[in-house]
């Protein structure tokens, strides 16, 4: 799923955006606390504005992903009707899961979950529940004595 | 020197460094085999737990043999699936993977892990042969070159670590600015705190971290759903591999500086070291016709410069405290976590843990050479493993790593806030090293150019190194700028003329 030249012009604005906040800001501090925001943010302003035209002209040619070689790894294409959204559906729900029962049960029952719905057996989801639950409970609860935040619905009981 | 030399290697020869050392080289090559989880992740993934060591030197033995070793493992998959295990691979596959095609895997894979090893062990060599002038040259810096020197290492992997100077160049300044966020300790303000108690202590780096690097490559491997690959023969010629290396001994030392030397300059990292060095074996070999359909040297120039980048990349992190690359820019955050100074400290009062990292990079090479080659025939068969084992547990370390930054429930909250922002950034090529690297450089820059400004006024502008070295930062800005416009014209021209 490519991205397009819209969505790459909105980021960039984005970036400026946040950019030229943090200028604005920090305008009226002391010269001590501002010192390099005043100069790098206002190089940044130039910077974003000058790519927000490059991004603009790509988009008007159509030509959004004519680059030059790049040496990063590309993104790898997702499969599946859903692509990347699928992956984040189950990230926001770990995140909710964790904040709702909490870290001891949220993780393990992910990636129980998770191992079966993919085709998984059920002794390999077992075992990497067992693990995950093994590793947290040993190395962080008795070790570590990590202070887990309350579960919220262990609040609202 | 050769005190500081034999403590540091009496150090990492302890029982516990040492064994810190075999965990660190088992955790780098497991993540080698594994296609989409890479080095910069699983560095940001032990981040966390690291930081809470206290001794300096089981840190240096655990993340530089992690570290040093991603790019010998990462041949497995190059070679037998076509998928680069890391991104210091790639090139790999141009003759590895025909190779195995062949029939020749074995041939390949031996070869590869000869040239990693003595690639390695170059990058060790040229780190130690480099002390003897940095020192003198890191020493007569002062608060003014320093500043330069962040603002060059910022805007180095900013223009050089992607295909878009300018988005690189932002990312560096967002890095900055982020790394700005939290009580201000000179004047006492709180900047972007919002009256929120949380940010007072600032951004974690490990939650920037996590979220830039960790999460997204999940996303990357869990959305192509890793269909289990069919893997290649096997095949012989193990010993023929290795032999092979010997034979091309002058085209291994050759790329093996290529490699150095590219991970001595901030911003170009392993990706860009195997593909310089494949290149130049293209350039100067003789049959070079052969290079693409199984060559055995391009196995040997890939892979021998991907590892002698490293001993390169901590040249500049070691000495300047401008870490090379992301990896380095992880690893320098934990070494400044337990006290390891980067800087003219690592040259003179802390020089044995400087040569712990030489050592340490000795050690892994040959200890991962070792494993790869003993163990290849079952260690190939862990490429294969589903996608479904592999995301869910990264997945839960990636979460327990951000909550234990500082066990608050917002840490939570920054991780998939910094994940939404390092898939954007990847999503819309926009580099995520610079980011990074702007924010472990950020809280150094602030201070040099304040103690440059008060101790010296405007005046330390005209100081002769910070002259040589703003002249030295413009050209590097401004000449990639320049010549990325001039191929967009020459670009443009054939096309023109065919309208026309």
């Amino acid at each position: 799923m490519m991205a397009s030249g819209m969505e790459r012009i909105l980021f960039t604005v984005f970036v400026g955006f946040v950019t030229f906040m943090a200028l604005l800001i920090a305008k009226d501090w002391p010269i001590r606390a501002s010192i390099v925001i005043l100069f790098l943010g206002s190089i940044g302003i130039v910077l974003a504005v000058a790519q927000g035209i490059a991004d603009f002209k790509a988009w008007r040619r159509g030509s959004p992903d004519a680059r030059r070689p790049t040496y990063e790894v590309a993104a790898l294409e997702h499969q599946g009707r859903w692509g990347s959204l699928e992956v984040w559906a189950w990230l926001w729900g770990l995140f909710i899961a964790i904040h709702l029962i909490g870290f001891l049960t949220a993780l393990p029952l992910f990636v129980f979950v998770y191992a079966k719905f993919y085709g998984g057996r059920w002794a390999t989801a077992g075992i990497l529940s067992g693990a995950t639950w093994g590793f947290l409970y040993g190395v962080f609860e008795k070790i570590l004595h990590v202070p887990w935040p309350t579960p919220l619905i262990g609040s609202w009981l | 020197m050769l005190e500081a030399a034999l403590e540091g290697l009496s150090g990492v020869l302890q029982p516990q460094a040492l064994a810190f050392m075999c965990l660190g080289v088992l955790i780098g090559s497991l993540v080698g085999f594994l296609p989409g989880i890479g080095g910069p992740s699983t560095l940001a993934i032990m981040l966390p737990f690291v930081m809470t060591m206290q001794d300096p030197l089981m840190v240096i033995a655990l993340l530089v043999g992690m570290d040093a070793v991603g790019n010998t493992a990462s041949a497995f998959t190059s070679i037998l699936i076509s998928v680069p295990g890391s991104s210091g691979s790639q090139a790999t596959i141009l003759d590895g993977y025909p190779m195995a095609k062949n029939g020749q895997a074995a041939r390949a894979l031996s070869a590869s892990f000869v040239a990693s090893l003595i690639g390695g062990l170059f990058g060790a060599f040229v780190l130690f042969a480099s002390l003897p002038v940095l020192r003198p040259l890191v020493l007569s810096f002062s608060s003014p070159e320093f500043f330069i020197l962040t603002l060059w290492g910022v805007s180095m992997v900013g223009i050089l670590s992607g295909n878009a100077p300018v988005k690189g160049l932002l990312a560096g300044i967002l890095g900055v600015l982020i790394a700005t966020v939290g009580l201000d300790t000179k004047s006492g303000i709180e900047r972007y705190s919002f009256d929120i108690a949380y940010f007072w202590e600032g951004i974690d780096l490990v939650l920037v971290a996590l979220g830039l690097f960790g999460i997204p490559e999940v996303i990357d491997l869990a959305g192509r759903k890793g269909t289990i690959a069919k893997a290649e023969e096997f095949g012989q010629g193990y010993l023929q591999g290795i032999f092979d290396v010997f034979r091309h001994w002058w085209l291994l030392l050759r790329t093996s500086v290529v490699g150095a030397w590219v991970g001595f300059l901030p911003g170009l990292g392993s990706s860009v070291a195997d593909w310089f060095a494949y290149a130049h074996a293209v350039q100067t070999e003789k049959n070079r016709e052969n290079f693409g359909k199984g060559d055995v040297r391009g196995v040997i120039a890939s892979e021998g410069a991907n590892n002698a980048k490293e001993g390169g990349d901590y040249i500049p992190t070691l000495a300047f405290g401008i870490p090379g690359g992301t990896s380095t820019a992880l690893v320098l955050t934990a070494f400044i976590a337990v006290g390891i100074k980067p800087g003219p400290d690592m040259l003179t009062t802390q020089l044995n843990l400087t040569f712990a990292v030489i050592w340490t990079l000795v050690i892994a090479n040959i200890v991962a050479a070792a494993i790869c080659m003993t163990f290849a025939k079952p260690v190939a068969r862990i490429c294969f493993v589903p996608f479904y084992a592999i995301v869910p547990p990264v997945v839960a370390f990636i979460f327990i790593g951000a909550f234990a930054a500082n066990f608050h429930t917002y840490d939570l909250t920054a991780l998939m806030i910094f994940s939404l922002l390092g898939f954007f950034m990847r999503r819309y090529g926009w580099p995520r090293a610079p980011l990074l690297l702007g924010v472990v450089l950020g809280d150094k820059m602030e201070l040099y150019l304040w103690l440059s400004y008060t101790r010296y006024g405007f005046e330390w502008l005209a100081r002769p190194a910070v002259i040589a070295l703003t002249a030295l930062l413009l050209g590097s800005i401004i000449y990639p700028i320049v010549s990325a416009w001039r191929e967009k014209g020459r670009a443009k021209e054939p096309l023109a003329k065919v309208s026309a």
